[in-house]
């Protein structure tokens, strides 16, 4: 028995420090969330979905507020407002932290849902950020093993394996949050992937969802938490005209409802107005390099903020 | 709890160490362990359906018990049906009850009659029609007096529901498994190192051939009406690779399993790709649920006895109910009833036990006859699992109506060669340990240790490079 147990754990050991050694291969092509789970805790947070994901560079933050910034956004689906984002951004979020900026980027998405009146139905409840609970931990083997999807020898091939490949494009997480993603702007393809986006919205989103009080509840209760950590800037990201119009239908009275939200905050930047000055992958997210520009915006109006 | 998950990678070795360091010294303990341990397992899926495993098992106990003290036939009758009907119930009623609703609504509508169909908003309990089949074989197998009822009700409930076979067979015997259970277990080496192999090559086939075939199956079989004919036989000969892998995967799991706790479960997968004639095909695939059907309804029905009418009738009930017993739908039962239809010319020409031995046994290569004989069993085992596999019988028609199309001569549009070159290897290491209990229960043994250990840690590798989040096992859902 004892042969047996010691050859069973040699066995295991050498088998378990060879995985280990292909799970550290992992980079921000293999995944678009791994690396925000991987490291220490913050003290100034950007945070949203995909489009602040995308489009909020933290490098820019960094240079003109003097400040670190981490891009802790995920997607619609993974981190609309709700108790699933506020206990994620908890654990993400330096407790010690006294004087922090955190930009909090909203949209009638992230304060809908197909069950407005219910979060246990809540879609986040059964996504990645509800069963992640370590958010700081490098290697993050929670994360991988319960969360990576797909099969681990991908890993070893050092790209994501995301639907963007197929039309030419990559995406890579880098290590301050930002998801970058390259992809072919010539405007065909730009054409191509709005039509596509905006049909998506119309027919399955725009249907189904509405506004949704607790969704606002949760984005006033996120605010409150992270002002006893410093000073909270809520901003509108541009977007396409033609997204901006369901937007519009979803939630004519967007401006009124987030004006209850703004007085708890430091601060509102609606950038829609200006939609016609960015460029955008899909209607819907910013293209890179027309996130340098968003990014250095909102940094010089928080500038004269503080 | 999947064997191909984390959660059993930290049970398994949990139960182990309790089984042979804390209860190996009172068998009382070890199988009060193993029947904890059991249901454990089993409420990991749904606990709710934990009653009702109890509750059958209570039943085939009681009856049992009944049965062997009853005081005339016509009572011992009594406690058999009731044990019968009250187990084909539960099956019918969760597996069975909406398709013959909507089958019987459907029939009717061609007449012009309308009804809307009362079915039930019920989950399928998983491993229902495989504890069914245990405690059946055990209270017919005392009602025709091949055993006596168990009395202590620990070792019952441990042989109806022991973890390894509980979701997914094999079907064991109580004449088999019970005594196993009722004898002192000590560890044995051999046994369980040849126990882990087994369960190596379990895994492999499940991780790296099934779920990696089944990425391509279902991608095909769910677009087929905008694919070539040749993609659609890729699909098809993928399919006849995933279910073998999968399900002879989930057995050599299970049956290495049992092994590291020093239990012996019946063989259930033979090689059957490699098989000469259709009959051959059967007694190597699905060896425990075959016999099972033989032993209990063939047998009974007049099995061989009574002319060439009598095998034939009994040979489709058989392969018919096996096929329904798969689940419901008419593909199964489609299914069935080509393999029957496959099987008669032997069974007319009385050929069907003409290979009884392993293929080209003793050599490296079959003959030409043998290889093309191994080759028309391939095909008509590929053509069925089209049936076995598709939504309904439009679907399986429209499928195979698009392979035999002109399309079939253009290439394929989803070939995997990394998947191909796996699957070649697999079916290379598979003839070669062709006359073993598996693949490789002998092979490298002959190896020197570090090599042999390199061979083994690489098949460990391959099987965590490929995983990822654990996929379900195809034979949970009967």
């Amino acid at each position: 028995m004892k042969k047996f147990i010691f050859k069973s754990v040699l066995f295991i050991t050498i088998i378990a420090t060879i995985f280990t050694v292909i799970l550290l291969q992992v980079d921000g092509y293999t995944d678009p969330f791994y690396i925000r789970f991987t490291t220490p805790q913050k003290d100034n947070l950007i945070l949203g979905t995909s489009r602040s994901a995308q489009s909020l560079q933290p490098k820019i933050f960094d240079s003109i507020l003097h400040k670190e910034f981490f891009n802790y956004s995920f997607t619609i689906a993974y981190s609309p407002f709700g108790p699933t984002y506020l206990n994620s951004i908890k654990k993400k979020l330096n407790p010690q932290a006294k004087n922090g900026i955190y930009i909090i980027t909203v949209d009638p998405w992230s304060i809908s849902d197909e069950n407005p009146n219910d979060s246990t139905k809540f879609e986040e409840n059964n996504l990645t950020l509800a069963y992640v609970n370590s958010v700081n931990v490098y290697p993050n083997f929670e994360y991988l093993l319960k969360e990576y999807e797909g099969r681990y020898y991908k890993l070893l091939k050092g790209k994501y394996y995301h639907r963007l490949r197929k039309s030419g494009g990559k995406m890579f997480l880098h290590n301050d949050g930002w998801l970058e993603v390259t992809i072919p702007m010539d405007s065909l393809s730009v054409a191509k992937r709005l039509n596509n986006s905006i049909e998506s919205y119309r027919t399955n989103k725009l249907p189904n969802r509405k506004f949704s009080s607790l969704r606002l509840n949760y984005l006033k209760q996120t605010i409150t938490f992270l002002k006893s950590h410093g000073k909270v800037y809520i901003v509108r990201l541009p977007v396409a005209p033609e997204m901006l119009e369901i937007e519009q239908e979803l939630m004519p009275d967007f401006n009124e409802i987030i004006n209850t939200v703004i007085p708890i905050s430091n601060g509102y930047l609606d950038m829609t107005s200006e939609n016609h000055l960015y460029q955008f992958i899909d209607g819907n997210h910013i293209w890179k390099e027309s996130g340098k520009l968003t990014s250095e915006k909102i940094a010089k109006w928080i500038e004269t903020k503080r | 709890m999947l064997f191909n998950s984390i959660d059993f990678t930290i049970f398994l070795p949990i139960v182990f160490l309790l089984y042979w360091f804390i209860t190996n010294k009172n068998l009382k303990l070890q199988n009060a362990l193993l029947l904890v341990a059991s249901y454990f397992f089993y409420a990991c899926w749904d606990f709710r359906f934990l009653f009702l495993l109890l509750f059958s098992t209570l039943l085939d106990y009681y009856t049992g018990l009944k049965m062997e003290s009853a005081v005339n036939q016509k009572k011992k009758r009594f406690w058999f049906w009731v044990s019968v009907i009250v187990n084909l119930g539960f099956l019918g009623v969760f597996k069975y009850y909406n398709f013959f609703v909507e089958s019987f609504s459907g029939a009717i509508s061609h007449f012009g009659l309308k009804v809307n169909p009362w079915t039930l908003n019920l989950i399928l309990p998983v491993g229902i029609s495989f504890y069914t089949f245990h405690g059946l074989s055990y209270v017919i197998d005392i009602y025709k007096n091949r055993i006596k009822a168990e009395r202590n009700f620990v070792d019952y409930a441990v042989f109806v529901s022991f973890f390894p076979l509980l979701v997914a067979g094999p079907i064991e015997r109580a004449t088999h498994l019970l005594p196993q259970i009722k004898k002192e277990r000590t560890f044995n080496y051999p046994k369980a190192v040849d126990g882990l192999r087994q369960i190596l090559w379990g895994l492999f086939k499940k991780i790296i051939i099934a779920d990696n075939c089944a990425e391509f199956v279902n991608e095909i079989f769910s677009n087929s009406t905008n694919q070539s004919g040749s993609t659609l036989l890729l699909g098809a000969l993928f399919f006849t690779f995933q279910i073998y892998g999968d399900f002879s995967g989930y057995s050599d799991i299970a049956i290495g399993t049992a092994r590291l706790f020093g239990i012996n479960l019946l063989r259930n997968f033979a090689f059957p790709y490699f098989s000469r004639d259709i009959a051959e095909f059967w007694r190597r695939w699905h060896i425990s649920l075959s016999s099972w059907f033989k032993d209990y309804l063939y047998i009974p029905l007049g099995g061989s006895k009574g002319g060439n009418w009598m095998r034939i009738r009994n040979t489709f009930i058989i392969f018919i109910v096996s096929g329904f017993w798969h689940g419901a739908n008419w593909t199964f039962v489609i299914w069935g009833a080509l393999n029957a239809f496959f099987i008669m010319p032997s069974i007319i020409m009385k050929t069907n036990r003409n290979n009884l031995e392993t293929v080209a046994q003793g050599k490296l290569l079959p003959t030409i006859k043998e290889t093309l004989q191994m080759l028309v069993t391939f095909v008509l085992t590929v053509f069925a699992w089209i049936f076995f596999r598709s939504e309904n019988l439009s679907h399986a028609l429209q499928y195979i109506s698009v392979i035999f199309s002109k399309s079939i001569f253009t290439f394929p549009a989803n070939i995997s060669y990394f998947l191909v070159f796996f699957i070649i290897l697999f079916m290379g290491i598979e003839w070669y340990g062709r006359e073993d209990h598996f693949a490789i229960e002998k092979l490298g043994l002959n190896w020197k240790r570090p090599i042999r250990y390199f061979f083994y840690i690489s098949i460990a590798i391959l099987i965590l490079l490929f995983s990822g989040q654990a996929d379900e096992f195809i034979y949970f859902q009967f």
